[in-house]
């Protein structure tokens, strides 16, 4: 389950995203790992051509029956933020494929991540249980930016390392915990997706999840290998404090907010599930804007305090915000 | 011949009249002596009679003091106890405090974002409307 729109994020989102999905759709096919890649194409700006306008172009040899592929209208960016500065609800857009994937266990992922082999093995092998939440460490790597072709060489070459390698810690197993979050399709529908109640930050919501699965009594495993990213410019990872002191500026929203401390009850109408879809092409839908399917603009009840459960630590550290 | 008269004089239980009061001044002496040392005997009695007292009083004033120590100490140990019970209900408290906090400052995220955006909708609106009054006819 992946999510963007063809913004220049990053730079040359696109080229990113064509490669690294050639990449790990090639992986899957080979080892006979039957997947649907499902992608929301968030709010796409009107001056730049769909990505579902240039994806099967850029990548001939995928199977368009492998995708389903959703444009959701620009409208329901504006309608649903509570911080302008946030110019992409990336886990809004999560929670549109969550609700829509088909597989019997959906893994939410990046545009810019390339599978690594060990979580190839484990879905392989089909080694997942239900009702846990499996987690992979990110490996970033500096790789050219006019990269063609990506080959396991690259990206298990630790001379290609951005940095020391994150070991997952538990309790939460964070450090780019939105790189890689899968559960079973039935645990994620149980919990109701993503945060979407507290939608003025974009930071931390991935991590927030982790403290929604804890409290539902999933538990959180790392599933045994990494995942790599290719740098790039404007990851947050490159400059985490760049808006130190002057947080309710940064681009992700205020990084300090409780996203540890704090667990969340989506509506029952979670992923925009009243939205009106109509299909566009084979394997393609838009989702059309309707008021009906936006949820409150404020909904206080649904952020709560986690339960507490035998073995875990207690949520969170109360931080002094300002 | 003195000595004859005197072993003779000794035969009979006769003593010199000098030797007689020598040995009266001695018996005397030590009859004096016997009652100074009666005395001093019986004083001494009861002063050990008075110290016999004075301990046993101690010894009651010593099990008095360690029973009440032992008081002391349980109850000390009782308070330690309920100190360190109140101890972990305060932790408790201020760990739930501390997640209250948390929640309410989260609405609050909330709240601030949802008046600032309907602040940013409803200012043109309602700029427009003042615009619209102003306007000249």
């Amino acid at each position: 389950m992946l999510t963007g729109r063809n913004d220049g994020y990053g730079g040359d989102f696109a080229a990113r995203f064509f490669r690294t999905l050639q990449f790990n759709h090639e992986q899957l096919t080979a080892r006979a790992i039957p997947h649907e890649i499902v992608f929301i194409e968030w709010a796409p700006p009107s001056n730049n051509p769909l990505l579902l306008e240039q994806i099967f172009n850029a990548l001939p040899e995928l199977d368009r029956h492998v995708c389903s592929w959703y444009v959701v209208d620009p409208e329901y960016q504006s309608a649903l933020s509570l911080n302008p500065r946030l110019e992409y609800l990336e886990f809004l857009a999560k929670n549109v494929g969550v609700r829509r994937a088909r597989g019997e266990y959906i893994l939410t992922s990046n545009c810019d991540v390339y599978l690594g082999r060990r979580v190839l093995d484990a879905l392989e092998q089909r080694a997942l249980e239900p009702r846990v939440l499996y987690r992979a460490p990110r490996h970033d790597l500096n790789l050219p930016e006019n990269l063609h072709d990506v080959s396991w060489e690259m990206l298990e070459d630790p001379r290609n390392l951005a940095g020391p390698a994150h070991v997952l810690k538990r309790p939460y197993m964070g450090s780019g915990t939105g790189d890689f979050v899968m559960i079973d399709r039935e645990a994620f529908h149980e919990i109701r997706g993503f945060n979407e109640v507290y939608r003025v930050a974009r930071i931390g919501i991935d991590r927030n999840v982790i403290v929604k699965a804890l409290a539902s009594g999933l538990d959180v495993r790392d599933i045994g290998g990494p995942v790599y990213h290719q740098n790039h410019e404007g990851s947050y990872r490159l400059n985490p404090k760049a808006y130190e002191g002057r947080e309710n500026e940064a681009p992700w929203g205020d990084r300090r907010w409780h996203s540890s401390g704090v667990s969340y009850v989506n509506p029952p109408t979670w992923g925009l599930a009243n939205a009106p879809v109509r299909s566009i092409a084979d394997q393609c839908f838009y989702v059309d804007f309707s008021w009906e399917a936006v949820p409150p603009l404020v909904d206080l009840r649904g952020i709560l305090l986690p339960a507490a459960r035998a073995g875990l630590p207690a949520p969170g550290q109360y931080v002094r915000k300002r | 011949m003195k000595t004859l008269v005197l072993r003779l004089l000794a035969a009979f239980g006769l003593a010199p009249a000098g030797s007689v009061a020598a040995q009266a001044r001695l018996v005397a002496d030590a009859k004096a002596g016997a009652l100074a040392w009666k005395t001093k005997t019986a004083e001494a009695m009861e002063r050990a009679k008075s110290l016999e007292a004075e301990v046993k009083r101690q010894a009651q004033t010593i099990h008095r003091l360690e029973t009440t120590t032992e008081k002391l100490r349980q109850r000390q140990d009782e308070i330690e106890r309920l100190l360190r019970v109140r101890l972990v209900e305060a932790e408790q408290a201020l760990g739930l405090a501390r997640e209250h906090l948390m929640a309410i400052d989260t609405k609050l995220d909330i709240l601030e974002g949802a008046a600032n955006v309907l602040d940013a909708r409803t200012r043109p609106v309602i700029s427009k409307q003042h615009d619209g009054v102003r306007a000249p006819v």
